[in-house]
């Protein structure tokens, strides 16, 4: 255990270490995604100044802006303003943050681009709170499912959890969005569905993402409780005279909540990243939907932000999980 | 085991559930019947909120809430010239190049500022100019003159640009009336910012895809009976009808055929069908090999049974027989448009030195999918037709906005050979298709450059009566068309809505804007 002086200066080692390498996968990530928008068909420049334009003003418009340079020419100085705090300005999209359509190439009307930070700073807070109720959604159900499977292997509580698990993995996610709609929203009339006016319409897409992510916080439970229970110093507790919910409490759940927080970690990051389907779905306004809607405009600023936000937000909470871990077993290692 | 202690834990949980107000988590997807008209679009809109600064389908019909226009033409298929008068009280014609409209007193735009001569002046003269790319009128700023011999004349002539005045007459049913103000503060002033018309409607925000508008109390026609429109962009049609279902949104458009099935019955949905002022096209690349060929473009036309594409479309199109919609101006069904003619096709391909599509080079059909409906299916069926003939097509189906950036002509000709495309202006004017699509100084999508068509447009232009007009349209300029295929226009659209069947009162035009300044949930 590291206690006293020693613990912080263990925290501090910790965060240096994890911090410079997540700068560095952050730093990859948005090189890997800087190139590949640079080689993919499809040219911006056509998009931003409308498809009216000559051949020969869309080459102005690329060589003003940079986009004819080499990749790493720009790229270097894209992260230059990143390492500022700038994201820079979306090719497309003005400062109301509507998804627009192309102007004509000769309008030097139009309104002033929206920067990329306000962008996601606007959408994140929503996909947050998704990611949160999905999160917890998930955990209702994988909690009481898991731990009880875990607990009487190969007896119904076990197949129950496996059962649950094979169908809630197969459940096409767009399929279940759009199942659910109809009944609770089109049928039932108890929640509302699409974009977004309060907290009710985070209800709909939240489950829809728990029953994705609830098959694998099950497994990982079922496998990990069953495991511990297994061990010898459960058994070692029955004969101390511990009564069997302190053990399965306080000793085979502690043990098993390690693995399954790494799983929570991995989860909630992709959550944050890979809500795509389920917020176009439900016209929810969160980074899915903005990246969707960035990927089909072209719009390489905002996919750039939106990979650097969200490979450093992994980062962030794959740190924060192992500290947790570490603190939960001090035997790990990170 | 049970304890007494958590027994008790679990009877005061019980009693605690009962005191939390499940409204703070569920709020009823109907509870907000007295709320704005809700309109899911299918159409994102521009940054840009100047009318004169696109053609985007959506903002216009956005500009229709909040916006005033002279006059108003319904554009039903049983009366397709009907005008109705509204910021105009009358359009006259003095002579053949001249115009006088008198305008209704007492209207005043949004900001406050009343509306005059001078806006329709600066309007008129604003919208003329050659860098405006919306581009509605038959000439540029210089070629007519605007005069204002009062606060509520104006006098239009065109004697300098010798086209007829009575151009002017259709377009006052289609140009938004801007404020002289916000166009002299220049374009980069409040006129790209904000919409500010003298419309049943205020603009209040752009609140990221919504935009928000609100009731204006002193609408000249009468205040709104509902507290204002919120218009949303709603990529995804399941979505949009899943939010008509549930009763979240109060309309939307652009339906599919089998979603217009799945709406039929619904006792709180109603259904509104209407032949619009769209056609979509097969255009083709007529600036570069090898469609650059009339003899082969009208092969291709002969190739392509327009009969299976209305069974794919079902409800979604109507037939027709022209280059323009059947409730446009000059419309007429021509004898000699192009039909299904296997064999017309193979003589035309054979005349044109590709004898069975012999020595053509692969062809590239250029379609979207995601707007407009069924695109895929019946480009599929054009696909399979033309090869059929011989023609070594590839349909290449893009997403809108891959499918927006490949759409129009450039240098050396527009990509691909072929590409599909709908064209809808809220006007009986015919010029907004034809002379924007065909005339050499405009060729949008096709690049065509005919001196032919370009002097029967002209000629069109400045005749000296809407009879006159008509004639040279129905008999000379269309049928020139139909023989040199620049473009194959396939059908109609029919464009349907669905609403919410206590909503009455709306007005839907046939281009997709809506009046709904006597709309109200009953």
């Amino acid at each position: 255990m590291h206690v006293g002086g020693g613990f912080i200066v263990f925290i501090v080692n910790f965060l240096i270490r994890r911090l410079a390498q997540g700068v560095i996968i952050v730093f990859l990530v948005s090189f890997l995604i800087f190139t590949l928008l640079r080689v993919i068909p499809g040219d911006p420049v056509r998009l931003m100044a409308g498809g009216m334009a000559p051949d020969h003003v869309i080459d102005q418009i690329a060589e003003d802006m940079g986009l004819r340079d080499p990749i790493p020419v720009q790229f270097v100085r894209y992260m230059g303003g990143v390492l500022q705090g700038d994201l820079g300005q979306s090719f497309i999209r003005p400062a109301s943050g509507a998804a627009v359509g192309g102007a004509s190439f000769d309008d030097n009307t139009r309104s002033e681009r929206a920067e990329v930070f306000d962008l996601i700073a606007d959408t994140a807070p929503f996909t947050l709170q998704l990611a949160l109720l999905a999160m917890a959604f998930a955990l209702i159900v994988a909690l009481p499912v898991g731990i009880y499977g875990g607990l009487r292997p190969g007896k119904w509580p076990d197949r129950l959890a496996l059962y649950m698990g094979s169908l809630f993995i197969s459940l096409p996610n767009f399929w279940l969005g759009i199942v659910l709609a109809l009944v609770l929203s089109v049928n039932l009339g108890w929640l509302p569905a699409i974009g977004y006016q309060g907290f009710a319409y985070t209800i709909l897409p939240a489950i829809v993402l728990a029953v994705e992510i609830a098959p694998f916080l099950i497994r990982s439970l079922t496998v990990s409780v069953a495991q511990n229970m297994r061990e010898n110093y459960i058994s070692v507790a029955a004969i101390r005279g511990i009564g069997h919910r302190r053990i399965v409490m306080a000793h085979a759940l502690k043990n098993a909540s390690v693995p399954l927080l790494n799983l929570l970690g991995v989860q909630f990051s992709m959550l944050l990243g890979g809500v795509l389907v389920v917020e176009f779905i439900f016209d929810y306004p969160g980074l899915g939907l903005l990246t969707i809607n960035a990927v089909l405009q072209r719009d390489f600023p905002l996919i750039q932000g939106i990979a650097i936000v969200t490979s450093a937000a992994f980062v962030v909470i794959n740190i924060i999980v192992d500290l947790v871990a570490t603190t939960i077993d001090p035997r790990l290692e990170y | 085991m049970i304890t007494r202690r958590s027994l008790l834990a679990s009877v005061g949980a019980a009693a605690g559930m009962t005191q939390i107000d499940p409204r703070f988590f569920i709020s009823s997807a109907y509870a907000q019947t007295t709320e704005p008209i809700i309109f899911l679009s299918a159409e994102n809109i521009t940054g840009n909120w100047d009318p004169t600064a696109h053609t985007t389908l959506s903002q216009k019909n956005i500009e229709a809430y909040v916006m005033g226009y002279l006059s108003r033409t319904p554009m039903r298929p049983e009366n397709p010239d009907e005008t109705n008068m509204e910021l105009a009280e009358s359009i006259t014609l003095l002579d053949g190049f001249r115009l006088e409209i008198k305008l209704r007193p007492g209207v005043k735009f949004h900001d406050g500022e009343p509306f005059a001569a001078k806006d329709v002046k600066a309007t008129f003269e604003y919208g003329a100019q050659p860098d405006r790319p919306a581009q509605w009128y038959p000439g540029p700023t210089d070629s007519f003159e605007v005069t204002t011999p009062d606060d509520m004349t104006v006098i239009v002539d065109t004697s300098k640009g010798g086209y007829a005045a009575s151009l002017f007459i259709f377009l006052a049913s289609y140009l938004p009336m801007m404020s002289a103000k916000d166009i002299a503060a220049g374009p980069n002033g409040p006129l790209s910012q904000r919409l500010n018309g003298t419309g049943p409607f205020r603009f209040v925000e752009q609140r990221g895809n919504d935009t928000v508008l609100e009731a204006y109390d002193e609408y000249f026609m009468g205040a709104p009976k509902v507290p204002g429109v919120n218009y949303s962009f709603v990529g995804d049609a399941t979505t949009r009808i899943l939010s008509m279902l549930n009763g979240q949104a109060s309309i939307i458009e652009r339906l599919e055929p089998e979603q217009i099935e799945t709406l039929t019955g619904k006792p709180n949905i109603t259904l509104s069908k209407m032949v619009s002022v769209e056609n979509k096209y097969l255009w083709f690349r007529c600036s570069k090999p090898p469609f650059d060929n009339p003899l082969l473009r009208k092969a291709a036309c002969h190739a392509i049974d327009r009969e299976i594409i209305y069974e794919v479309l079902g409800e979604s199109g109507s037939p027709s027989k022209n280059f323009i919609s059947p409730i446009k101006f000059g419309y007429i069904d021509l004898d000699n448009y192009p039909e299904y003619d296997p064999e017309e096709c193979q003589r035309l391909l054979a005349e044109a030195g590709y004898p069975n599509g012999e020595g053509l080079p692969e062809l590239e059909y250029i379609t979207s999918v995601g707007f407009y409906p069924k695109t895929k299916e019946y480009g599929e069926v054009i696909t399979a037709l033309l090869q059929e003939q011989g023609f070594p097509v590839t349909l290449n189906v893009m997403e809108v906005a891959a499918w927006n950036e490949n759409l129009y002509d450039r240098e050396g000709g527009g990509p691909g050979h072929m590409i599909d495309c709908g064209w809808s202006t809220g006007s009986p004017e015919p010029d907004l298709v034809l002379r924007t699509h065909f005339h050499s100084s405009s060729k949008r999508i096709t690049g065509l450059v005919d001196p032919d068509i370009d002097a029967l447009l002209d000629k069109e232009r400045s005749a000296s009566t809407l009879e006159e007009r008509r004639r040279i349209i129905q008999e000379e300029l269309t049928p020139m068309l139909a023989d040199r295929a620049p473009a194959l226009s396939l059908f109609t659209s029919v464009l349907v809505h669905a609403m919410r069947s206590d909503l009455q009162g709306l007005f839907l035009y046939p281009d997709g804007a809506i009046d709904a300044s006597k709309a109200a949930f009953v």
